[in-house]
């Protein structure tokens, strides 16, 4: 319950008001409809008292106090706007427009050169006679217009800073910045990324990270927080600095990962033109993570978007009509015998696609051959990864314990969300415990930080929770061995850290999802969530992981969670569904295709599990890009981005949260569901007559509880079931690391996490380039030496199965004789690590 | 790397608070604030180094260059100013190829513009080392500074 706050009563602007006794003139003025000008506050940040502009009067108090900072009290009388203070604003913010270049603001022939850009002689047509991108959108400009500024009294003075724009995602040009402080508090406060400070001091005072490294080195996560809080044009977004302001916002789930951000689309001229974080006190926060934050409009705006159905057929490539495509797709499906058909789906499509595209497969197809590439990128730890999903947790748990535990997890870039959580929580007294063979973002973050060898993390994670259990059964906690060095002596604070804890989550991060023999590390986890009794909290970077499995989109499982061999459940969907159903032929699943089976047709819709082509006779591909390969016998069907579909998804927690469409997909390009409906309906299957999301979202209401709400404000946690049993993936072994002599060098490969339906960002997206490793060669600087290679270099790694050549990235957080490379999933397969040889490539 | 500036960080608990007096104890013992020193604090403090350097370049007491083996102090005080005190510092910058607050690439001289040195009868003053030299004039400086090593 919470305690009602003292009301007071005061006098502004002559108008009687009462408020709350804590709040600031500011807040109470904005609460009652009364502008005061300002350009340093901002709700979400503390006071900083720093623009002078919001000065008000206050009977009985000597000077101008500032809106911003004083408290109101009972009884006090304001005055907001005077003459006086109307003159003394009018001379502060001259103050600052005489170092912000502000032609802009104050020009005779404002309003003609909007309209008949009639200064074009004195500046670039495209521009006008701008400094920034910011026009429509300056609050500056706000502040001026509203003191009715024409012209400035001071000298004019330019700061001659050299803009910056070596950093992915945004510029800085500091020429423009009036020293707010709202980006270094956003930064500092909000995020606790302290990534920005404010550098020197009086006239020379600057913005930026220390010494005069660039943001990425500095530690920068892209959050964008410091870019949406500038009031100026000083902070811009590299990809959407010039397209103006908004026309309209929709809020909907973002699909790059499984945190499942809600996100505040700017919508202009029906494209995604910028993407900022909404406000969501359930997940986000207000808070987005890079790939949020900058991504998206370059993602679903690029140019190589796929617009119209291509057919390969005999070394001809035609374009064809959506009917054409859906023709020669029903022809070839409806030839192909179901054990010679297979589906590979995205995770990143909607609930509604998933389900339509199992039922396609198990009503038209009469086959069980659907899955995703999830299988292989968890490899044998999948079945165990699911396991731990029954222990899921919120984020609201996670606001609340008094522990957590990071395993493999790095906040930098992805999930960064859940960084800033960590950091909150850190900040309330919560203690952290990371556990991660590489130093990482978290360590300063964390309590304690227990590094065990690359492969080694099973153990130490057995070796804690064995601890635990035995500290558990001992009434009086546990007896911490005698301080010893090394890890027995970091284990045993980790220990007393844990017996003290009254609530324990643990993070589960996608670092440890890089070996074959990872499964022993999620079975080690779950016994230390048992010990714990702690949640857990997966971070899978696939969106709908949750969504995939719900809706049963793998050969063992069924809508809702049910195994496919269950004969009762079989029968109860063949009533659903109006059609006979298999319970045979689960044999073939993506590792099949990562193993190169050949089958009569794939479909691929939204995946590429290899880099080259399928072995299949003939390839459907459903993307929003086109593949890398092109080959004989396939057929290219474009379909639309999640800012293109209404839909849901299923986020890390098992959340169910809307997917709204924000824009309309390219012309005759459709969602995944509308386009298997097509075929289906090609084909002459019934079933498959929906007009919309909310058709096939009432049909999955009837197999999942709580699936269908009409009241879209709710987002309730679905239940997760487990019925199933999965069949488990071959899996390469272990190197055993205990040689004599020097340690051999060893590659592990992980894989790539940034992707949305089977692509790389880096790909599509020009900032994530410079901040991904993927496909480079990761390599401790003494190896570097060792071996004679420099960051230019390519070096040759050679195994007893393959040979290869990467880049070299000298990376010092790799441990050493580890090298590491970040891979497309179904890029390899077999023993991971491998111990390779390697060499400089001399060209 | 750490080892260095240990015997520092034994006499602090840790706490944010500590900031100053260790960037002052290191500064004594280095003569200024490297990168490296502020790498180091960070840890040790969980402060990050960004807002170390942010509140270390705000203070006029802390330098992040290297002093040199001898140091010049050119005095752009009122009196010294008058009497062309800045005459004297573009002397120093084009002799010896520096700019205020660095530091030759020799290590010979470190070169910095001070506000007054409290001897303004005698002015333009320059200090070189603990030398306070009065009624400069630019060949008189060139000559002096041929003899400092």
């Amino acid at each position: 319950m919470t305690i009602p706050r003292k009301m007071i009563d005061l006098n502004m602007d002559n108008q009687p008001l009462r408020a709350e006794a804590d709040a600031t003139i500011l807040k109470v003025a904005e609460a009652n409809g009364i502008y005061i000008p300002t350009l340093c506050a901002h709700k979400d940040l503390t006071p900083f008292g720093g623009c002078r502009l919001c000065i008000v009067e206050v009977e009985g108090m000597r000077g101008f106090p500032t809106a911003c900072t004083t408290p109101v009290t009972d009884g006090m009388t304001i005055r907001t706007n005077t003459s006086q203070l109307q003159a003394i604003r009018t001379e502060i913010l001259q103050l600052i427009l005489s170092e912000h270049p502000c032609s802009c603001l104050i020009c005779d022939e404002q309003d003609e050169c909007k309209e008949f850009n009639a200064t074009i002689r004195k500046a670039a047509v495209t521009t006008g006679c701008r400094y920034c991108s910011n026009d429509g959108q300056c609050e500056l400009a706000d502040v001026v217009k509203w003191l009715g500024i024409k012209e400035i009294n001071y000298p004019i003075s330019y700061r001659y800073l050299p803009v910056e724009k070596d950093d992915p995602f945004y510029d800085r040009d500091y020429n423009l910045c009036i020293l707010c402080g709202r980006c270094v508090r956003m930064c500092q406060e909000i995020r606790m990324a302290d990534t920005l400070a404010f550098k020197q001091r009086g006239q020379r005072t600057i913005i930026g990270p220390a010494y005069s490294r660039t943001h990425l080195e500095a530690g920068c996560e892209f959050c964008g927080a410091c870019v949406s809080v500038c009031p100026t044009g000083a902070l811009s977004e590299k990809t959407s600095k010039w397209q103006g302001k908004a026309e309209s916002e929709a809020v909907t789930t973002c699909a790059l990962c499984g945190v499942g951000c809600q996100l505040n689309l700017q919508i202009r001229d029906n494209k995604v033109i910028n993407v900022l974080p909404a406000e969501d006190h359930l997940i986000n926060n207000g808070q987005l993570c890079v790939k949020g934050r900058f991504c998206i409009p370059e993602l679903v705006n690029n140019h190589k978007r796929l617009r119209r159905p291509r057919y390969f057929h005999g070394g001809i490539e035609e374009q064809l009509s959506l009917e054409k495509a859906i023709e020669i797709a029903a022809g070839k499906l409806s030839h192909c015998p179901p054990e010679q058909f297979g589906m590979i789906i995205s995770s990143n499509c909607t609930n509604e696609d998933l389900y339509v595209a199992q039922k396609f497969v198990r009503t038209v197809m009469d086959s069980n051959n659907i899955d995703t590439m999830s299988r292989v990128s968890y490899g044998s730890a999948f079945g165990a990864y699911l396991n731990l999903m029954n222990k899921c947790t919120t984020m609201e748990d996670l606001r609340k314990a008094s522990a957590i535990i990071c395993i493999g997890l790095d906040t930098r870039f992805g999930q960064s969300v859940v960084g800033v959580e960590l950091r909150k929580a850190g900040k309330r007294g919560a203690k952290i415990i990371t556990i991660n063979p590489r130093p990482h973002n978290l360590t300063v973050v964390a309590d304690k930080w227990l590094q065990p060898e690359t492969g080694q993390e099973a153990g130490l994670i057995d070796k804690l929770a064995k601890l635990m259990e035995i500290g558990a059964n001992k009434s009086k906690g546990v007896k911490r061995p005698a301080a010893s060095k090394g890890i027995r002596a970091e284990l045993a604070e980790a220990i007393g850290i844990l017996c003290e804890a009254e609530s324990v989550v643990i993070l589960v991060g996608s670092d440890v999802i890089q070996y074959r023999g990872s499964s022993d590390i999620f079975e080690s986890i779950d016994k230390l969530a048992q010990t714990l009794q702690a949640g857990v909290m997966l971070l899978p970077a696939q969106n709908n992981l949750y969504g995939s499995l719900m809706m049963g989109t793998y050969p063992e499982i069924l809508p809702g969670g049910y195994s496919s061999t269950d004969k009762a459940r079989l029968n109860h969907f063949a009533k659903l569904w109006g059609s006979e159903l298999s319970d045979s032929n689960l044999s073939w699943n993506a590792e099949s295709v990562a193993r190169g089976r050949e089958i009569k047709v794939l479909y691929l819709l939204g995946e590429i599990p290899l880099k080259s082509r399928p072995a299949a006779d003939f390839v459907i591909f459903q993307n929003i890009y086109a593949p890398d390969f092109f080959n004989p016998e396939e057929l290219v069907i474009p379909s639309a981005a999640f800012t293109e579909v209404d839909g849901t998804f299923i986020n890390g927690e098992g959340r169910l949260q809307k997917v709204r469409k924000a824009v309309d997909p390219p012309a005759n390009v459709f969602p995944d569901w509308k386009i298997l409906s097509l075929i289906a309906q090609k084909m002459e299957k019934k079933g498959f007559e929906y007009l919309s999301s909310e058709d096939i979202r009432i049909e999955i209401s009837r197999v999942i509880m709580g699936f269908h709400n009409s009241d879209e404000s709710l987002r309730p946690i679905l239940p997760f079931k487990s019925e199933f049993h999965l069949s488990a993936v071959s899996e390469g072994e272990m190197v055993n690391f205990k040689s004599k002599g020097q340690k051999p060098f060893l590659l592990q490969t992980r894989v790539a996490e940034h992707t949305y339906r089977g692509f790389t960002l880096s790909a599509f997206v020009d900032g994530m380039k410079a901040i991904s490793d993927e496909n480079v060669l990761e390599i401790n600087p003494d190896d570097a030496k060792e071996l004679g290679l420099s960051c230019d270099d390519e070096a040759i790694v050679k195994s007893e199965e393959f040979e290869k050549i990467w880049p070299v990235k000298i990376t010092p957080q790799q441990p050493a004789r580890m090298l590491r490379v970040t891979l497309s999933p179904g890029d390899f397969s077999g023993h991971n690590p491998y111990p390779v040889k390697i060499r400089k490539n001399n060209v | 790397m750490v080892d260095k500036y240990k015997e520092i960080f034994d006499e602090f608990s840790g706490e944010a608070g500590d900031l100053i007096p260790i960037l002052q104890k290191i500064q004594n013992k280095c003569g200024y604030i490297s990168d490296d020193a502020i790498r180091s604090i960070s840890p040790f403090l969980r402060i990050s180094d960004n807002q170390i350097y942010g509140v270390a370049s705000f203070y006029s007491q802390f330098r992040f260059t290297e002093p040199g083996r001898n140091s010049i102090k050119v005095c752009m005080g009122t009196a010294c100013h008058m009497k062309g005190g800045h005459i004297l510092g573009e002397a120093v910058e084009r002799e010896l190829k520096v700019k205020p607050g660095q530091t030759t690439e020799d290590k010979r001289f470190d070169f910095q513009r001070v506000a007054c040195l409290g001897c303004c009868a005698l002015a333009p003053v320059v200090q070189i080392n603990n030398d306070i030299r009065s009624r400069m004039t630019v060949i008189r400086l060139k000559q002096l500074l041929d003899k400092y090593e």
